[in-house]
């Protein structure tokens, strides 16, 4: 097989990049999957103070800023050893909720749903979210609209601004939401857990009902017996906004729950020559290679590794579904990718249930919304589960509370292994000698990746506004055989 | 008939923050009711929300084309994006897609749409400022945009 070396150049046109290398007998020899890596955060952020950290980092993704506001958050009230008020935390994780629910929503509707909807195999001019709702009403379409409309309004209000919080303090939140917001966001949150049980329903009609989906989902192509990590709450219940991050090994045992401070004794990051983005792997296990088995210190986190890492859901509804998804996919934990859609609807249900907790609970109008800090700041590190991932903020400052060194694992960078690692299983498994390469078949092998929810150089948006990813496929002699792009033009 | 700004972008991602650079300007330079300047980080869905109830819309952005230099000019209408339009994207829909969503799902739809674009040179790299060809673009794209607005909205003596 002629090797091909990549040009350092390439990996730093901001899009991703899939290599998908043959053998001599049109077989796959080795796939290559590179994200572009966004530069110089960390000294770009040095000298900076702590406090503008939640405002600054909240810019890196355009995707989830809501997430790097609240991890930025959490590590300053551990910077400056403080204990943010009972109200304040619920203020957040009210709105973090509502950030959930907008983002599982647009996730499974515009990338999920297409792929099921109008099948794997349909033309890409249809696969996408007009051909869904062509498809399954104009009804739903706008239910998808107004949720992710109402619950920005939700994020608006408590943030204090659209898009990029601006409420996060160290020991709080900044403002206090009254009686008649309060109000608003519980009929909100109430016609949220309807979509979320709506989308379930839409997922049971045309997935599980459909033989040849479901066979799809439990196949081995898209299967890895991997460690599963996610935050949990002290019932090692799922929580996206606190707790102790818990991993399980692929039998599903308790491998080690530990708190955010002392995450450097349990993640160590392993670096490949082929791409500046780090893979990030389970210390004491060790790295060995991107394969999976108890063995191989790759882990995944994913709604569905979320799930598997817990118990259970805190929310009743949410927790009816979690059994079943389990009782139908063959007891915990769960090793099918595919499956991830659906706990992300799963979880879509009780992020929505926790809003309606969380805003029919007496003190979330309360105005003690603020612990003022009085201790000298030296280090902090805050954790929150973002969307696609756990994500870790750890900064170092002086004595005046000035950023010295600061760290982020941020979602996708978790799942960088196994990502990889899905698109090989799914190309080897598809890409057969002799057979062609059809679009329905590239389709395919992103499916693989596509549950992931993954990040690519998600902060910037430049037009066309999408974030590209280009796959290419290259025969024995290094020779482009074909070349898929998206949002590439 | 009301008008939004937009400015598209990430402020601290070198040139990628041009489109907003332009709308905080063109909002210093502004005084009409009937026009509105606000930024946004966002793409896809998110843009479609911030659009909605607008008559018009211009968008001002950085671009990123095969042969551009950096700090080319261009104006744009949304057709110019119908080659992408059908594209599904890891995280998104793209803008083309977006607004025809919008017009299916019958929502309150901008008549007109107008993108100045600027092509980028660094995207990927955090700083505050833009890289010198593209920050010599940015009083060219102010005046274009004032033109713009002025043309419909003649400023009173």
């Amino acid at each position: 097989m002629k090797k091909i070396m990549i040009d350092p150049i390439t990996r730093l046109e901001g899009h991703g990049k899939i290599a998908i290398f043959l053998n001599d007998d049109g077989g796959v020899a080795n796939v290559y999957f590179q994200v572009p890596e966004l530069r110089g955060f960390e000294k770009f952020s040095e000298g900076r103070p702590a406090e503008d950290m939640p405002q600054i980092t909240q810019r890196i993704c355009g995707v989830c800023p809501e997430a790097h506001h609240m991890a930025s958050t959490k590590a300053l009230d551990a910077l400056f050893h403080v204990e943010p008020t009972s109200t304040a935390k619920k203020l957040r994780e009210l709105l973090y909720s509502a950030f959930y629910v907008t983002d599982h929503t647009t996730h499974f509707y515009i990338l999920a749903a297409p792929d099921f909807v109008m099948g794997p195999d349909a033309p890409p001019a249809e696969r996408n979210i007009l051909g869904v709702i062509a498809k399954v009403g104009l009804e739903l379409g706008g239910a998808v609209i107004r949720t992710r409309h109402e619950n920005h309004w939700v994020i608006q209000t408590i943030g204090g601004r659209p898009i990029h919080p601006c409420f996060g303090l160290p020991g709080g939140v900044s403002k206090a939401i009254n009686e008649e917001e309060r109000a608003k966001i519980e009929e909100i949150a109430k016609s949220s857990v309807e979509f979320g049980k709506l989308s379930l329903k839409v997922f049971d009609d045309v997935v599980l009902k459909n033989k040849e989906y479901l066979d799809m989902v439990l196949s081995d192509t898209f299967t890895h017996r991997t460690y599963y990590m996610g935050l949990v709450d002290e019932n090692n219940k799922v929580n996206f906004y606190d707790g102790k991050v818990r991993v399980v090994d692929p039998e599903g045992k308790e491998f080690c729950k530990y708190a955010p401070r002392d995450y450097l004794e349990h993640v160590a990051e392993h670096v490949e020559p082929w791409t500046y983005l780090k893979f990030p792997y389970l210390k004491k296990v060790g790295w060995k290679g991107f394969v999976d088995g108890k063995d191989s210190g790759v882990y995944r986190c994913t709604p569905q590794s979320r799930l598997n890492a817990a118990d259970g859901m805190a929310t009743p509804l949410a927790q009816e579904e979690y059994e079943k998804m389990y009782s139908t996919l063959g007891g915990k934990p769960a090793h099918y990718t595919l499956a991830t859609h659906w706990a992300r609807l799963i979880e879509l249900l009780y992020a929505a249930e926790r809003m309606v907790e969380l805003v029919r609970d007496p003190e979330i109008t309360s105005p003690d919304i603020r612990t003022i800090p009085t201790a000298t700041p030296d280090e902090g590190i805050g954790i929150v589960e973002a969307p696609r991932g756990t994500l870790t903020h750890h900064y170092i400052t002086d004595e005046r509370g000035i950023i010295k060194k600061c760290n982020l694992i941020v979602g996708t960078t978790n799942n960088h292994a196994a990502i990889s690692m899905s698109i090989k299983k799914a190309a080897v498994d598809l890409i057969k000698p002799g057979k062609e390469i059809t679009e329905g078949l590239l389709n395919r092998i992103e499916m693989a990746w596509r549950p992931y929810d993954l990040c690519l150089a998600c902060a910037t948006h430049s037009l066309p506004g999408q974030s590209p990813l280009e796959v290419t496929i290259y025969d024995a002699q290094g020779n482009e055989l074909k070349k898929l792009s998206q949002g590439i033009s | 008939m009301k008008t939004l700004v937009l400015g598209l972008g990430n402020p601290i991602l070198s040139d990628d923050g041009a489109g907003i650079r332009v709308a905080q300007e063109v909002g210093e330079k502004l005084n009409d009711p009937q026009v509105t300047v606000a930024e946004t980080s966002e793409a896809g869905l998110r843009l479609l929300d911030s659009i909605v109830g607008y008559d018009e819309v211009i968008i001002i952005d950085a671009v990123q084309t095969e042969k551009g230099q950096a700090g080319q000019i261009y104006r744009m209408g949304p057709e110019d994006f119908s080659l992408t339009k059908h594209f599904s994207s890891p995280h998104q829909i793209n803008l083309a897609t977006a607004l025809e969503l919008g017009k299916v799902l019958d929502l309150a739809m901008p008549q007109k749409i107008t993108i100045f674009a600027v092509e980028a040179k660094d995207i990927t790299s955090f700083s505050e400022k833009c890289t010198p060809a593209v920050e010599q673009a940015i009083p060219e794209l102010v005046k274009m945009v004032l033109q713009e607005l002025n043309a419909k909205h003649p400023p009173e003596v």
